[in-house]
């Protein structure tokens, strides 16, 4: 069990934290559509950004994971 | 793998540059052209058009003038006909007026010189009378009292018949 | 499995060697992968804005002028009235992104895949945020600004000026790092159907929306300075 293995493991999991944050943002979207339709083309370019937005925590946690299988 | 090399950052940032100057030149710089003049095309188009209603609205302003004018005229024709026609019923009025005196006046002679007539017809009618009775009297020889009630008989009934 | 991931990863970045004085000039693949992108991008420009005019034009052109049209609205729809002459550097950056993202289509590494390739984005970005924020409120009033609301938070903007390109960097760069080696993997499992499929969201759909998303952030900056 080398620590490198460990700790890309723990590394990835910044996903937990992008996983909610999305559902969250997507739930609210579908609210708001709900309550007006007529918005939705605003609704889901915000959405589509808030989640490129969140993603990228969950991404920064792939690089760690990147960078500690492969620079140790 | 994260190796940075500040020789190949320095590649890209003028590539990068590189490219933005050629589609600036390019494609944004052609297309841009094309807009202007087209804009420039479309701006002298209304200021034409406009100009071209201002004309047309000045010219019906001047129409609309004229035929404002064209009523004034009409007024006045109108009421200096009224006033002459006016005149001239005055005018006909007055000699009608003058006529009827005219006549009113004959016709008040007429009768009198009718009614001096008829007098002296009945004058002369009277003095016929006053004949015959007095021829009566003559006839009959009565005496005086006879006469004078004869005659207070007779003047009383022709006074009566006169009446 | 494990071979193809070291050999995706760990590959030799250089392309070839330039002598220079002595020693040599390493010119890495992603630099030769972007002049490739941008010699496609210049043949595809010229081929479609030759011959322009103005009255009776021909579809070519009425496209192209309303994918430029569209290109303006979608990058200068952030930046407001005082930063709409940046529209067009982001346009073309927004561009320039996409289209080094998607050349994983066809088979080659994306040039964005570097770290050197996303961190001069990154710097060009920044130096852009910074330049007119200078340029409109002049260096004095700029400088003051950092203190702005109020002198606490002083240090936190002056980090500001290094975390925001590094996110930025760091996210492209994430991104593509994450969609390739994906890819890569399916590809090995599955070679027939599934990649293609697969492809529609992780190179074509990931790799816009990360343009897209670096172009906003970097318009959001820019109004934010100029305000």
């Amino acid at each position: 069990m080398s620590l490198t293995a460990i700790g890309a493991a723990i590394a990835a999991f910044t996903g937990i934290g992008a996983g909610i944050g999305i559902g969250l943002a997507t739930a609210k979207a579908t609210d708001a559509v709900a309550r007006q339709p007529e918005a939705d083309g605003k609704i889901m370019k915000m959405l589509v950004l808030g989640c490129a937005l969140a993603e990228a925590t969950a991404i920064y946690g792939l690089v760690v994971a990147v960078m500690i299988i492969f620079l140790s | 793998m994260l190796t940075v090399s500040l020789i190949n950052i320095g590649f890209t940032i003028f590539n990068l540059l590189l490219l933005y100057l050629f589609a600036k030149k390019f494609l944004f710089g052609r297309v841009d052209a094309i807009l202007a003049q087209r804009r420039e095309e479309v701006d002298s188009a209304t200021k034409a058009a406009e100009a071209a209603t201002q004309e047309a609205l000045n010219t019906k302003k001047e129409y609309e003038e004229k035929i404002a004018n064209v009523d004034e005229e009409k007024e006045q024709i109108l009421a200096d006909i009224k006033k002459q026609g006016y005149v001239e019923y005055e005018r006909i009025i007055g000699e009608a007026k003058k006529k009827g005196d005219k006549i009113i006046v004959e016709a008040k002679h007429n009768a009198e010189v009718e009614n001096e007539r008829a007098k002296e017809v009945y004058a002369a009618q009277l003095t016929d009378m006053v004949i015959d009775a007095a021829s009566k009297i003559a006839a009959t020889k009565h005496s005086a009292a006879d006469d004078k009630e004869l005659y207070d008989k007779f003047i009383s009934e022709a006074g009566a018949k006169n009446e | 499995m494990k071979e193809l991931l070291t050999e995706l990863l760990m590959e030799e970045k250089t392309c070839f060697r330039i002598p220079f004085g002595d020693g040599y000039i390493d010119v890495y693949k992603s630099v030769v992968m972007t002049w490739g992108v941008m010699l496609v991008l210049f043949a595809l420009i010229l081929f479609l804005t030759h011959g322009f005019k103005v009255h009776n034009i021909s579809k070519r052109q009425a496209a192209v002028e309303t994918f430029v049209i569209w290109l303006r609205g979608v990058t200068g729809g952030m930046l407001g009235e005082e930063g709409i002459s940046y529209a067009d550097y982001l346009a073309t950056v927004l561009i320039f992104i996409a289209a080094s993202n998607m050349v994983g289509l066809l088979g080659f590494t994306p040039a964005t895949m570097d770290l050197n390739v996303t961190i001069a984005l990154a710097l060009m970005s920044i130096v852009l945020v910074e330049i007119a924020g200078m340029r409109k409120k002049g260096v004095k009033k700029w400088l003051k600004g950092f203190a702005e609301p109020m002198a606490i938070v002083a240090p936190m903007n002056i980090l500001e000026i290094g975390i925001r390109p590094l996110s930025l960097c760091m996210r492209l760069f994430g991104n593509i790092l994450g969609a390739t080696v994906i890819m890569e993997l399916i590809k090995f499992m599955v070679p027939v159907i599934l990649p293609a499929i697969l492809s529609l969201y992780f190179d074509i759909f990931d790799g816009a929306i990360q343009a897209y998303v670096f172009v906003f952030l970097t318009s959001l900056y820019i109004k934010e300075a100029v305000e």
